[in-house]
C-alpha cells in the first residue's frame, strides 16, 4: 500500500510586492503550490524571477503581501517574529547562495549555532556538530573561521549548519552558483544524500546535475509559475 | 563642484553622523562656557582673582572644580570630535578611494574633508557658546529669583573668545588625524572589499573560550574584530566618564564639604546676645557670603554695647545653655608684618617673606577655651596660653599675606603671630581672631565684651530662648538666633552646586553620543550577521542581548578606567580635606551606576532599529 505523504508546503494565491521609493515592484504573483513530505522540488528561472523570494516566504524569512502560505500546518502570515524564529529553528534548514556563515564564529561554532539557540546541551551540541562536519568532510577545518575557508568549504559548512537541528525541510538557494565544477559536484553529492534520507528539499538552481534528482521542477518567470514539470 | 558645495552637501547627506558630532561638541563647549561664566559671576573666577561674594578659601574649592571640569570638557570635546570623525571616515574611506581613482589629488580630497571638519567644529563651537551664555544668564536669573542678590556682571568676552578658540584648535588637531589616515590609503586598497579602516579586519578576532555563553562569545568576537574602533571608543568613553565622575563625585563631595565647612564656621544652634545695632551688624557681616549689603560704620566700643560680667554669668546658668563665648568685636586697620624663613635655595640663610600690605578687617577678641566655632583651620587654633597670637580668615590670608603662618599681623600697633588660617564666611573671610584680654588691653583696657555667643541644647530651644529673653529684659540687649542665617548659607551653597550638578547630564549626553555612534557602526557592520542569525532561528531579543553585551563590555571597561581616574582627580587634586559620609558614597555610587545603566540602555537603540528590518531584506543587501 502506498504511504500517504503529509503536505509540507501549501501556498495559495501567494503574492509578494516590494516598495522601492514610490515604486511597487511585484516579485511573486498568484503562486499556488503544494509540496509533500520527502519531495525534492527544483525551482528554476531567470534572475529576478522570484526564486529567492519564494524560498524566503516558505522559510518564514519574509511575509507575503497577500495570499496564504502554510508550512507544516502553520499559517506563516499569522505569526510574529518570535514565533517565526522558533519555526525556522525547528522546521527549516537554509543554505544560502552566498553561504552566509557568521564570520566571527568558527566552522564548528557555525554548525553549533542553531543547536545552541534551540537550547541543546553543550555535550550534545559538540557531538552533533563534529558528526555533521565529518559528514561534509570538514572535520579538519572545525576551528577555522569562514574567512580562512574556500567557497566550497564554506558552502559545505552551510549545509552542515542547515542540518544541525535535523529539520524536515531544507531550502537551498543556488548552491553551486558561486562554485567551480569540482566543488559543485561535492554539493550535488550532499544533496543526493539528503534526498535519500527522506528530507523535503526545495532548491533554486540552474544546475542540471541537481535538477536531475528533482521529483518536480517549477519554472518561474516574472514572479509566476509558468511550468510544472514532473 | 566647488570646494564648499561638496562638503556642505556631503554633511547634509549624512545627517545622523553630522548631527552626532555637532551635538557632542556643542555640549562640551556650552558646558565649559557656562561653568566659567557662572563661576566668575558668583565669585570664583578661573583666574583665581579674589573677589566676589564667597571667601577666598571657598572660591579656591570652586575654582579647582571649574578648572578641572573645564580642562576635561576641552579634552572630551576634542576626543569626541576625533572619534566621531574617525567613525565617519571609516565609512568614507571607499569614497576617498573612488575620488583618488578618478584622478582627484590627495590634497583636494584632504581639503574637502578638512572643510567638512571645520564646518562641523565652527557650527558646534558657535552653538555651544550661545547655549553656554544663555544657560549662564538663565542660572543667574534663577538664583536671583530664589532670593539671592546675585548681580549680572558684564560678560567676559575675552574669556569666551579664548574658550571658543581652544575648542576650535583642539578639535581640529585631534579631528584631523583620522582624515589624514584615510587620505593616505591607496585607491586600490580603499576600493578592495577586504580593506578595512580599523573598524573591521580580515582577521576574525581572537578565539574566545568555547565555554563562554553564546551571546558573550559573539559579542566578544565582534568587539575584537573591530579592535581599533573598540579601542578608540573605550578611550573616548573613559574620558567622558572621567568627566562624569569628577562632576558627580567631585560635585557632590565638594558640595557637602563646603556646606560642612560653613556649618562649622557659623556654628549650629548658636544664639548671639548683644545690642540690636551690634547683632544686626554681625548678621550683616555674616551674610556678606551670599548677599551684598551696605555696612554702616558703628562705634563698636560705645559703652551701650558692653555686656556686663554679671549678665554673662546669669546667662551661663540657664539650663540648656551648653557654652558661653564672650567676644569683643570691632573693625580696625590691620597690616602685614614680614616674616623670616630659612631660604629654601640656601644662598643666604634667612629671607624675608611678605610685604607691608594693609587693609580693613573685622577683629574679634575671643577667649580661646570658650570659642563655640569649629573652623577648618590651616595651622592651629588659639589656646589659653596664647597672648599675642592670631587666627586670620582665609580671604585676609590670601589677599594680604605671602606665607601667613610664617608672618605676623599688626593690630592696633601690636604684632600678633599668625597661628592659623581659618575658613570663615564672616565679613567674607576678612577677619582676625585674637585673645580677648590682649585686644581689650590694646583698645582702652576697659572694654571687655560686646557680643555673646551661646551654644544651646536644640531640644530645649524654646525654653532657653524664653529664659534668655527674660534675663536680658530691662537691658538694651536682644538675642538673635544664627540658625536662620546658617540655613541661608547652606541654601546658597546648595543652589550653586545644584546648578553645577546638572553638568553630569551633559556628560551623560556626550557619553551616550559616543556609545551610540560606536554601536551604530557596530550594528551596521553586523547587520548581515544578525540577519543570518535570525534566519537560523535567533529571536530579536537574542540579537538585542548580543548588542547589549557589546555595549556592556565597552561601558564596563571604559567605566572602570574613567571612574578610577575621576575619583583619583576628585580626592587627590580637587578637594584636599573632603567631608564624606555614608550617604555621599551611596549617592555617588548610585548615580555612577545609573549613568552606566542608562548608557547601556541608550546603546540598544541601533539594535532595536536593526531587528525591525525583515530578515529577507537584510540578507538581500550586498
Amino acid at each position: 500500500m502506498k504511504k500517504i505523504r503529509e503536505k509540507v508546503v501549501s501556498a495559495s494565491s501567494l503574492c509578494k510586492e516590494y516598495q522601492i521609493g514610490g515604486l511597487i515592484i511585484p516579485a511573486l504573483r498568484d503562486i499556488n503550490l503544494e509540496v509533500v513530505e520527502g519531495e525534492f522540488v527544483s525551482i528554476y528561472g531567470p534572475s529576478g524571477a522570484g526564486k529567492t523570494t519564494l524560498l524566503n516566504l516558505i522559510g518564514g524569512l519574509d511575509q507575503p503581501t497577500s495570499g496564504g502560505i502554510v508550512v507544516f500546518g502553520h499559517d506563516l502570515s499569522a505569526y510574529d517574529e518570535d514565533f517565526l524564529a522558533t519555526f525556522r529553528s525547528t522546521y527549516v534548514g537554509f543554505v544560502f547562495q552566498s553561504y552566509n556563515l557568521v564570520s566571527t564564529l568558527t566552522s564548528l561554532e557555525n554548525v553549533s549555532f542553531p543547536m545552541e539557540l534551540a537550547g541543546w546541551s553543550e555535550e550534545r551540541v559538540r557531538e552533533r556538530s563534529e558528526k555533521l562536519l565529518r559528514l561534509v568532510g570538514l572535520s579538519h577545518r572545525a576551528n577555522h573561521f569562514p574567512a580562512q575557508l574556500s567557497g566550497g568549504e564554506q558552502q559545505r559548512v552551510a549545509f552542515a549548519r542547515a542540518l544541525a537541528n535535523d529539520p524536515p525541510l531544507i531550502l537551498v538557494d543556488e548552491p553551486t552558483g558561486n562554485l567551480d565544477v569540482e566543488t559543485g559536484l561535492e554539493i550535488v553529492s550532499i544533496l543526493e544524500k539528503l534526498k535519500m534520507k527522506g528530507k523535503t528539499i526545495l532548491v533554486a538552481t540552474h544546475d542540471e546535475r541537481i535538477m536531475k534528482f528533482a521529483n518536480r521542477m517549477l519554472h518561474l518567470r516574472d514572479g509566476r509559475i509558468v511550468a510544472k514539470d514532473e | 563642484m566647488s570646494e564648499i558645495a561638496f562638503p556642505v552637501k556631503d554633511l547634509a547627506r549624512r545627517k545622523f553622523q553630522t548631527g552626532l558630532t555637532i551635538v557632542g561638541l556643542t555640549i562640551c563647549t556650552a558646558t565649559t562656557i557656562f561653568l566659567i561664566l557662572f563661576g566668575e559671576n558668583i565669585g570664583f573666577e578661573i583666574a583665581l582673582v579674589t573677589g566676589g561674594k564667597l571667601t577666598t578659601g571657598f572660591s579656591n574649592i570652586f575654582s579647582r572644580f571649574v578648572f578641572m571640569v573645564s580642562f576635561l570638557n576641552i579634552l572630551v570635546g576634542a576626543l569626541v570630535t576625533s572619534f566621531l570623525v574617525y567613525l565617519s571616515m571609516s565609512e568614507r574611506v571607499r569614497d576617498v578611494g573612488i575620488m583618488k581613482a578618478t584622478g582627484c589629488l590627495s590634497s583636494i580630497a584632504f581639503g574637502y574633508f578638512l572643510t567638512e571638519l571645520s564646518i562641523i567644529v565652527f557650527l558646534s563651537c558657535v552653538a555651544g557658546t550661545i547655549l553656554g551664555v544663555l544657560t549662564h544668564f538663565a542660572s543667574i536669573s534663577a538664583l536671583s529669583a530664589l532670593g539671592f542678590s546675585v548681580s549680572q556682571r558684564p560678560l567676559n568676552l575675552w574669556m569666551i573668545v579664548i574658550i571658543f578658540f581652544v575648542f576650535v584648535v583642539a578639535s581640529h588637531i585631534l579631528g584631523i588625524q583620522p582624515v589624514i589616515k584615510a587620505i593616505r590609503v591607496k585607491p586600490a586598497e580603499a576600493l578592495s572589499p577586504l580593506y578595512s579602516y580599523g573598524t573591521t579586519s580580515g582577521e576574525p578576532g581572537k578565539p574566545a573560550s568555547s565555554r563562554l555563553s553564546l551571546t558573550l562569545r559573539v559579542a566578544y568576537r565582534a568587539l575584537m574584530r573591530r579592535k581599533s574602533a573598540t579601542r578608540r571608543a573605550i578611550i573616548c568613553l573613559a574620558a567622558v566618564l572621567t568627566l562624569t565622575t569628577v562632576t558627580i563625585a567631585g560635585g557632590i563631595i565638594a558640595s557637602q564639604t563646603t556646606q560642612k565647612y560653613v556649618e562649622r564656621a557659623v556654628g549650629r544652634d548658636i544664639i548671639i546676645v548683644g545690642h540690636p545695632d551690634l547683632t544686626g551688624q554681625y548678621a550683616s557681616l555674616l551674610s556678606q557670603f551670599f548677599e551684598t549689603k551696605e555696612i554702616e560704620p558703628i562705634n563698636y566700643l560705645d559703652e551701650k554695647y558692653q555686656i556686663s560680667e554679671h549678665l554673662i554669668s546669669e546667662l551661663s546658668n540657664i539650663s540648656g545653655v551648653l557654652k558661653v563665648d564672650p567676644r569683643l568685636v570691632l573693625e580696625a586697620n590691620v597690616s602685614e608684618v614680614q616674616g623670616v624663613i630659612i631660604d629654601p635655595e640656601e644662598q643666604t640663610p634667612y629671607v624675608l617673606v611678605g610685604d607691608h600690605r594693609f587693609g580693613e578687617a573685622l577683629v574679634l577678641g575671643v577667649q580661646p577655651e570658650r570659642v563655640v566655632n569649629e573652623w577648618l583651620i590651616f595651622g592651629r587654633v588659639l589656646n589659653e596660653t596664647d597672648v599675642y597670637s592670631a587666627v586670620i580668615g582665609d580671604s585676609l590670608a590670601l589677599e594680604m599675606f605671602a606665607d601667613p603662618q610664617k608672618q605676623a599681623i599688626m593690630v592696633f600697633e601690636k604684632n600678633f603671630e599668625i597661628a592659623g588660617v581659618c575658613l570663615d564666611p564672616l565679613n567674607n573671610g576678612k577677619v582676625v581672631y585674637v585673645p580677648l584680654n590682649a585686644l581689650s588691653t590694646l583698645v582702652d583696657g576697659q572694654s571687655n565684651c560686646n557680643i555673646l555667643f551661646l551654644k544651646i541644647d536644640p531640644s530645649k530651644r524654646s525654653q532657653v530662648v524664653a529664659d534668655i529673653e527674660e534675663r536680658v529684659s530691662g537691658t538694651m540687649l536682644e538675642p538673635l538666633e544664627l540658625n536662620g542665617i546658617l540655613e541661608k548659607h547652606l541654601n546658597f551653597l546648595g543652589y550653586i552646586w545644584s546648578f553645577i550638578m546638572f553638568l553630569p547630564l551633559f556628560s551623560l549626553a556626550t557619553a551616550t553620543l559616543c556609545l551610540l555612534g560606536y554601536m551604530m557602526l557596530s550594528v551596521t557592520g553586523q547587520q548581515r550577521e544578525f540577519g543570518i542569525m535570525r534566519a537560523l532561528g535567533a529571536k530579536p531579543k537574542t540579537i538585542i542581548k548580543i548588542v547589549f553585551t557589546e555595549a556592556l563590555i565597552v561601558t564596563l571597561i571604559s567605566g572602570a578606567i574613567g571612574v578610577f581616574i575621576g575619583l583619583f582627580f576628585t580626592f587627590v587634586l580637587l578637594i584636599p580635606e573632603p567631608v564624606i559620609s555614608q550617604s555621599t558614597l551611596t549617592s555617588v555610587a548610585g548615580l555612577l551606576l545609573l549613568v552606566l545603566i542608562l548608557l547601556c540602555l541608550f546603546s540598544l537603540y541601533p539594535a532595536v532599529r536593526a531587528v525591525k528590518k525583515s530578515v529577507a531584506s537584510v540578507l538581500s543587501q550586498p
